[in-house]
């Protein structure tokens, strides 16, 4: 009897992930430059402000800081499973759509601009990553719909022309700003997770996990659209309709985890391609384990950030870049080997 | 009764001129078809027509009474399976998870299997000898293995209708024959209708109850009255296409004028048997039309 991937054997895969997940957050968030004694944070929170400090700290700051972190992790990872399928290749990250130029021009737009409301608890600069990264994108489905046939091949050209045109603006908008206004920006596209209002992080905490359920829904058809399109089509699945879902929710995710913590690296590329490395390529359980260990991956390595040079922090996305960037030639050795056998 | 109905289909990909012109014919339900012809003749084209992957610009075609553009996806891949010619997917998916991946036009939301899509793998993978590696990667199976599990994944879908796309084309002779034993063992056990693509005329004698032979553009030589039915291309006088049974679509003359080779013909039983010649090969002297 061939084995199968089973709803039981998920759930209790997903369910084992998700202890981890708890694990490495509680465990994460005990960590810190300042130490915290639990016993004072269980006493709960004192009447007046500051007569708890332990509780504050790590209820208050430190808490909210890594479920963002697990937030963020877990869009990235999952838009990386999706795109990687809808492209049908393994290369392909959540920025490769023209989302991280996008959002960046945002961001430098707001900075440049003054423009300083704020808007769900976010900020101006949140929103304009957020609308930068969701217009770019559209303009990329736009252009590649309209470039040819054969969607995919236009999508990445499409993708990868925008976000060159658009990084050289970054970069033209940038040489000319002020430095205090460039520090900001600089931060930002290095990728940078720290304290968020509480609304804001529910907010984008409901929109990220809404995405990645839909996107579970068309896991499966991800399978068979990862054979292709005249395959997917013989197979039963509305391949149009099946992308341009999939398309959407995993842009929607990206331009949320954007906006929250601004360009983190290569969390699309290595988580997925790890997890496919253990579990296997189905999609149906790629995504959610993609997803869980991305949360965890990006709650560790977020820690790292906050202790290696404490007191100061460092941008999560150097970190990992720092552990993705070999990773990423080690993968890129081992399926251009295997591109070449099939000419 | 025919579950496939093509009436005078034509087709033109963008600015060519028409690769399929006045197509007609019937395939009758539970059959073994076959669709030969040279290269360009049009044959992976008739395919994806008859898959719903590209529609006619004239002429219709019913599957099963029903007009094949009021299916949607879906509905047709319950009706319909294709295999076409064999590939690696860019991820490693095991054989097991590819054929089941046959029970796609079956399953609900989330798109977990159950009992019966199960049953139907298993078996499927038994039918095509594939159970033994089951678990192994796609990647790692050889040419004749992969085609295999393709037509496991055919099998798993339970449809009434198989096309193929030349199923045999990189195989050994060894697996060549066993391809067209698992089609036929399809065709007389489970009452599927198979139409394959195929260039081996002499495999498709042997195991097709009928033959579709495209004739391919009109710039190649073939300059005779049409033996059959099919509609005379005006200017050379010649059909685009002839059906019939083997015995009398492939006559030797008819070879050597449809394909533009000189061949060799023998008989086993009632059927011909071809071997083409070329201007070098050792007995090319001896060709002659028997």
């Amino acid at each position: 009897m061939a084995q199968l991937l089973t709803a039981r054997s998920l759930a209790i895969r997903v369910l084992l992930c998700l202890a981890v997940l708890a694990v490495v957050m509680g465990l994460c968030t005990l960590v810190g430059s300042q130490k915290v004694s639990l016993e004072k944070v269980f006493a709960g929170p004192g009447r007046s402000p500051g007569e708890n400090v332990d509780y504050e700290i790590l209820i208050g700051i430190r808490l909210p800081r890594v479920v963002l972190a697990a937030l963020v992790g877990a869009a990235l990872a999952s838009s990386g499973v999706v795109l990687q399928a809808i492209l049908r290749n393994p290369l392909a990250d959540p920025y490769i759509l023209g989302i991280s130029s996008g959002a960046g021009l945002g961001v430098i737009t707001a900075v440049l601009t003054g423009i300083s409301w704020t808007f769900w608890g976010g900020s101006a600069l949140s929103a304009f990553a957020f609308a930068g990264a969701i217009i770019t994108v559209w303009l990329v489905w736009l252009i590649g719909r309209a470039a040819g046939k054969s969607q995919v091949t236009s999508l990445l050209l499409a993708g990868v022309v925008i976000n060159a045109f658009f990084s050289a603006i970054i970069m033209f908008l940038t040489s000319i700003a002020r430095s205090d206004q460039v520090y900001s920006t600089i931060f930002w596209l290095m990728g940078n997770i720290t304290e968020k209002d509480i609304s804001a992080l529910g907010v984008s905490a409901g929109c990220i996990l809404a995405g990645i359920i839909g996107l579970f829904s068309v896991s499966y058809r991800l399978n068979i659209l990862s054979l292709g399109e005249q395959e997917a089509k013989s197979l039963g699945v509305d391949t149009a309709k099946t992308r341009v879902t999939a398309f959407a929710l995993a842009a929607f995710i990206t331009a949320t985890a954007v906006s929250l913590s601004g360009l983190v690296g290569f969390v699309g590329l290595v988580v997925p391609h790890g997890v496919r490395l253990v579990a296997g390529p189905d999609h149906r359980q790629l995504l959610p384990i993609s997803a869980i260990i991305g949360g965890a991956f990006l709650v560790a390595t977020d820690t790292l950030a906050r202790i290696i040079v404490a007191p100061a922090q460092l941008p999560v996305g150097v970190i990992t870049a720092i552990a993705g960037g070999p990773f990423f030639l080690v993968l890129l050795a081992r399926y251009s080997r295997k591109i070449s056998w099939l000419k | 009764m025919s579950i496939i109905q093509v009436k005078n289909l034509s087709f033109a990909y963008t600015l060519q001129s028409p690769i399929l012109k006045d197509v007609s014919f019937d395939v009758k339900a539970g059959t073994f078809f076959a669709i030969a012809g040279p290269n360009g003749a049009g044959k992976t084209t008739l395919l994806n027509l008859l898959c719903g992957l590209l529609r006619p610009q004239a002429g219709s075609i019913t599957i099963d009474t029903t007009r094949i553009e009021s299916y949607s996806v879906r509905k047709l891949a319950q009706k319909v399976a294709v295999v076409r010619q064999e590939f690696v997917p860019v991820f490693d998916f095991t054989v097991a998870e590819v054929v089941s991946m046959a029970r796609t036009p079956y399953l609900g939301t989330f798109g977990f299997d159950g009992k019966i899509d199960k049953e139907a793998v298993n078996e499927a993978l038994e039918a095509t000898d594939t159970a033994q590696f089951a678990m192994r990667p796609m990647k790692n199976l050889s040419g004749g293995e992969r085609q295999r599990v393709f037509i496991a994944r055919a099998l798993a879908q339970n449809t009434t209708i198989m096309l193929l796309d030349e199923p045999t084309s990189f195989l050994d002779l060894k697996h060549q024959v066993h391809i067209y034993d698992l089609l036929k063992a399809a065709q007389l056990e489970k009452g599927r209708t198979i139409v394959a693509i195929t260039h081996d005329i002499n495999l498709a004698a042997q195991y097709c109850d009928q033959i579709l032979l495209l004739t391919g553009s009109p710039q190649d030589a073939f300059r005779r009255k049409p033996p059959m039915q099919g509609p005379e291309n005006g200017t050379q006088n010649r059909p685009t296409y002839l059906i019939g049974e083997a015995k009398d679509i492939f006559s030797p003359a008819q070879i050597e004028e449809v394909f533009g080779v000189k061949v060799f013909a023998g008989k086993i039983g009632k059927e011909n048997f071809f071997i083409p010649l070329g201007k070098f090969a050792k007995d090319s002297g001896q060709a002659s039309i028997s």
